[in-house]
């Protein structure tokens, strides 16, 4: 044992990767599908936003979020047309190129028999072709499998307002199923035989049209997102599962910076360099601090990336203080160790750790059940007032101080900091607490001291959680106790997300607590969720408090669809000042992200939301293996005092033994 | 014996169907193919996508009739989602994750050997330290040494494994920097250094109640006739304890021993999951996590079967190890 524990050292990695720009990350959750029209979850868009690229993308370092050009040449401004239709006209860059993938030799069988659909012409005629170029072609086809009923695209409704992408979806799903042998044939086949999408209007190999029946500006946002990113025909119907190939969902063809060169979801996941990959324009010198010196340089800095599977964040945060990880999340069980005063502690700060902190787009709040007759709007005068009390109670700064560890930005409205409407100056005076104003609040509601002045009986609300760990139901408790201030006696149901969610969508629900984390940065992704078509037990929508505000509703028709200009920001103040008024929701915090960055990982700046940020990181692994080095030298003394004192306990009693017994 | 075998062969299957009805109404009747849906497609999707979901992985029909086929007809019965659960199982169709869609099957694969490698070592060196210990404690009974391997073995018994797990990573990963806090590698060259830890942490947990558990019974053995007489007769201790007592003691070992030696299979769900072993039981813990029906129903269902199987493997063993046993 003493000579395997000298032998032995900590370093999960082979010692070849030592001087390699490797890029080492943990996952706690596996992706559950790699396919870009699916893929939803942020564990699978750290892939696929690194294999795959859309038209746009967004500005790696400017804040308020910007929209910047990927694969198109430009973000298109959209053109209004006298039908009322609106095109936006995109270019794509000439040049660009899967990565190599053997699935393109079916380019090349194939390509005489679909060539009036796809005739692509391989690159390196004469030779097995392991890649082409991506023309507008792909991206008809990615929006077809968009709104392929059989893709079961979680964000297909978002393009429901392009000319003919509801018409494309049934009229496939009515020829599959009249016709079986149709249902049989490859995608890329049933698409052409069923006619495109109207407005995706192709103009020629590198432009293309997409013609929506009416505005939608946030349909930019979806094209920054790997939804819509070019995808080849080939990879589609190569990749079936069939005859030990894998499944498209798990071998992704792309034209992103990286290729995936491993996927094993239980363990580990490779990227690698893709060699395909073209000179990308770098943010201008300056703009983001360390990166200025290398502006212009080509990306990716890194050659590989592995994520390897760590379902516990325990030793995860161990391996990241040990220098095995290049970055981490700060786990409950070590913050007070890591952070004091809202900095990075002196022995953290000693290993020239780095603290980086970022206002996500999200909001959790708690909200009232609209439809309910005590807290809803049936109860008229006396529910809002009711509402507007228990608002006046919940202090943040409290909850923040002893749930959140200090992070999380205190909400007045939906809308996060970051975003267009944000007013840092704005305060909600029903989120500031005042407890004799609620008690008086609650007088005129008709509830003296949580009394019910009508029946004389107190008032019984219910709250609904969807967590019953201990810390949850503290959290819940801290709530219930702030409303027990002013007598109202609220009971916690804390159950399954199951029955949380049947809760929800049946309406049998008073209170509740929920979060929303954005999809794209815009108001209209917040201010949506109290929309009256999206009520939940109504549509089965995400408003879940089931808001109905005509004069919100009309407010929010207006404002959803317009540029950034002055009348939307009023829009969205009156929409506010409804919100303040009516109380469906108590707005709680927008969550704060602090993550701790390793002394030679350069360029990371938190984004808040799925990005392929991988491609500007850079790492200095000299300065890693040093201070690898130094942090994990083994202590290897307590083996051989093990040893001694197994020694001493034992020959004693063998001793004794042999005295008394032999 | 085959009578014997044969009849409890029989009552597991019954088990087994009775183990299957439970696990469906548990996932169909106490929540609802929509929850799986939901869990597998993400919470922001439309009420189409879900249906679409649902559609595609077979969970649209119904759960036990299905009204579509006249009252006389069979497919009434058998094109429902109960049929077609029994039906997969039994055949040992596990088709796909409801997750990923992932084949259960090549999971269970991928997933056997990672477990084995961490829980056979941790079996073995278990059974051989706590044997070894015990026989030793046993031979020094009444002394120091024994008193205070019994408190140490009630203090042992008393942690939970979790304790066990994470103290042993912080110590022996964080702390002394002997082996990687976690992880694993196909490499048959390094693998050894990620298991090392949790081998060491596996047996170490195991030691307490086991060897209370082998004392107990070496020195109920210790106090028989035979052991008198063998002593009477000039039999060193050492020889006693190895050749007579430890013989004597097989069948309530062999009975630990065989009912444990299949789930070695289904791996261990707490150590694969804070060590990052790809195995069985990590996949357990995260089907179950993850609403994932069909991995979940699967493992469930192996879980079953070798439950049953091991104890007639047991009853079985027993003939062998002492002869004045007949099975009937």
């Amino acid at each position: 044992m003493l000579q395997v524990v000298s032998a032995c050292s900590n370093d999960p990695y082979p010692s070849d990767d030592q001087t390699r720009k490797v890029l080492y990350r943990a996952f706690p959750e596996a992706p559950k599908t790699l396919d870009p029209a699916v893929a939803y979850t942020t564990s699978a868009h750290a892939i696929t936003g690194n294999i795959y690229e859309g038209l746009l993308e967004y500005d790696y370092v400017a804040r308020p979020y910007q929209l910047v050009p990927a694969l198109a040449t430009g973000v298109p401004e959209a053109v209004s047309a006298p039908d009322g239709t609106i095109r936006y006209h995109f270019e794509l860059r000439p040049g660009v190129r899967y990565a190599d993938d053997a699935c393109f030799e079916l380019s090349e069988s194939e390509s005489s028999k679909s060539e009036s659909s796809h005739s692509e012409i391989p690159d390196s005629p004469g030779s097995t072709p392991t890649t082409r170029s991506v023309t507008t072609r792909d991206l008809e086809f990615s929006f077809q499998r968009l709104a392929d009923p059989a893709v079961a695209s979680p964000i297909a409704q978002n393009f429901a307002k392009i000319r003919g992408f509801r018409q494309f979806s049934a009229n496939l799903e009515q020829r599959r199923e009249r016709d079986a042998s149709f249902a049989a044939r490859p995608p890329h086949e049933q698409y052409a035989l069923v006619g495109g999408i109207e407005g995706v209007h192709l103009l020629n190999e590198l432009e293309l049209d997409l013609v929506l029946d009416a505005p939608y500006p946030q349909l930019l946002y979806w094209l920054a997102m790997p939804f819509t990113a070019p995808v080849p025909w080939e990879a589609v119907a190569y990749y079936d599962g069939e005859e030990g190939r894998p499944h498209f969902r798990d071998h992704p063809v792309g034209t992103g910076p990286f290729v995936l060169t491993r996927y094993n979801k239980q363990a580990l996941m490779v990227l690698e360099q893709n060699p395909r990959w073209r000179e990308w324009p770098q943010p201008a010198p300056g703009h983001i601090a360390p990166l200025g010196p290398r502006a212009g340089s080509r990306l990716p800095f890194i050659e590989r990336v592995e994520y390897r599977r760590e379902k516990e964040a325990i030793p995860a945060f161990g391996k990241f203080l040990q220098g095995y990880y290049d970055g981490s999340a700060i786990i409950e069980e070590s913050f007070d160790r890591v952070i004091q005063e809202d900095q990075l502690s002196s022995d953290m700060a000693e290993r020239g750790m780095r603290l980086e902190k970022s206002v996500e787009p999200g909001i959790y709040y708690l909200g009232f059940n609209m439809d309910d007759p005590v807290v809803g709007a049936p109860a008229g005068e006396r529910g809002r007032k009711l509402r507007q009390a228990m608002s006046l109670v919940i202090d943040i700064d409290e909850l923040s101080r002893l749930f959140l560890n200090g992070r999380g930005v205190p909400a007045n409205s939906p809308v996060p900091p970051g975003l267009f409407g944000y007013d840092p100056e704005y305060r909600n005076p029903y989120r500031e607490v005042d407890v004799e104003r609620a008690k008086q609040l609650l007088i005129e509601a008709g509830y003296p001291g949580g009394i019910d002045a009508e029946t004389g009986r107190p008032l019984k609300l219910g709250f609904d959680t969807p967590d019953t760990t201990s810390t949850a139901q503290l959290r819940s408790q801290f709530h219930i106790d702030a409303w027990r201030s002013i007598g109202i006696d609220v009971e916690l149901r804390a159950t399954t997300y199951n029955q949380f969610q049947e809760k929800m969508r049946n309406g049998a629900f008073q209170l509740f607590r929920w979060g929303w984390i954005a999809d794209y940065p815009d108001p209209e992704n917040f201010l949506f969720l109290l929309e009256s078509s999206n009520g939940r037990t109504r549509s089965g929508g995400p408003n879940t408090a089931n808001f109905s505000n005509a004069e919100y509703d009309a407010l929010f028709a207006e404002m959803k669809d317009r540029p950034n200009d002055e009348r939307r920001g009023e829009l969205i103040r009156e929409m506010q000042s409804i919100l303040e008024r009516e109380r469906p929701w108590i707005e709680l915090y927008h969550p704060e992200d602090y993550s701790l960055v390793s002394p030679w990982l350069e360029n990371v700046k938190p984004f808040g939301m799925s990005y392929p940020m991988l491609k500007y990181y850079d790492i200095d692994p000299d300065e890693r293996a040093r201070l690898r080095a130094e942090w994990n030298q083994p202590i290897v003394w307590p083996a051989y005092a093990l040893a001694g004192l197994s020694v001493l306990i034992v020959v004693p009693g063998i001793f004794t033994f042999f005295r008394e017994r032999v | 014996m085959w009578a014997y075998v044969v009849r409890r062969l029989l009552y597991g299957f019954i088990t087994v169907l009775g183990v299957l009805f439970l696990l469906f109404l548990l996932f169909f009747t106490v929540a609802n193919p929509e929850d799986i849906a939901r869990k597998a497609v993400g919470e922001k999707a439309s009420p189409e996508v879900y249906a679409q979901w649902l559609e595609n992985h077979g969970y649209d029909r119904p759960l036990f009739v299905n009204p579509e086929y006249p009252t006389s007809s069979l497919a009434r019965y058998t094109d429902t989602l109960l049929a077609s659960h029994y039906h997969d199982m039994l055949t040992f169709d596990f088709g796909r994750s409801d997750a990923d869609d992932t084949p259960i099957s090549a999971r269970l694969r991928e997933g056997a050997l990672p477990s084995l490698l961490l829980t056979f070592p941790v079996f073995l060196g278990g059974l051989l330290f706590s044997i070894a210990l015990s026989l030793l404690i046993a031979l020094f009974r009444d002394t120091y040494i024994d008193r205070m391997a019994v408190v140490l073995c009630v203090a042992a018994m008393s942690i939970a494994t979790l304790l066990y797990i994470i103290f042993g990573q912080f110590l022996i990963g964080k702390v002394l920097r002997w082996f990687p806090i976690s992880g694993f590698s196909g490499d048959p060259a390094v693998v050894w250094r990620f298991l090392a830890l949790p081998v060491m942490i596996g047996i170490l947990a195991s030691l307490g109640p086991d060897i209370r558990f082998y004392r107990t019974i070496f020195l109920e053995e210790a106090h028989r006739d035979y052991v008198r007489t063998a002593r009477a007769k000039g039999c060193g201790e050492g020889s006693l304890m190895a050749n007579h007592i430890l013989r004597n003691a097989m069948l309530p070992i062999l009975t630990r021993v065989v009912t444990t030696i299949p789930f070695l299979f289904v791996g261990s769900l707490l150590s694969e999951n804070f060590f990052g072993i790809p195995g069985l039981g990590a996949l357990t813990v995260e089907a179950i996590n993850g609403n994932d029906f069909s991995t979940l129903r699967t493992m469930v269902y192996i879980g079953a079967l070798l439950f049953i199987g091991a104890q007639i493997l047991t009853d079985v063993t027993y003939t062998i190890a002492d002869p004045r046993v007949r099975l009937g």
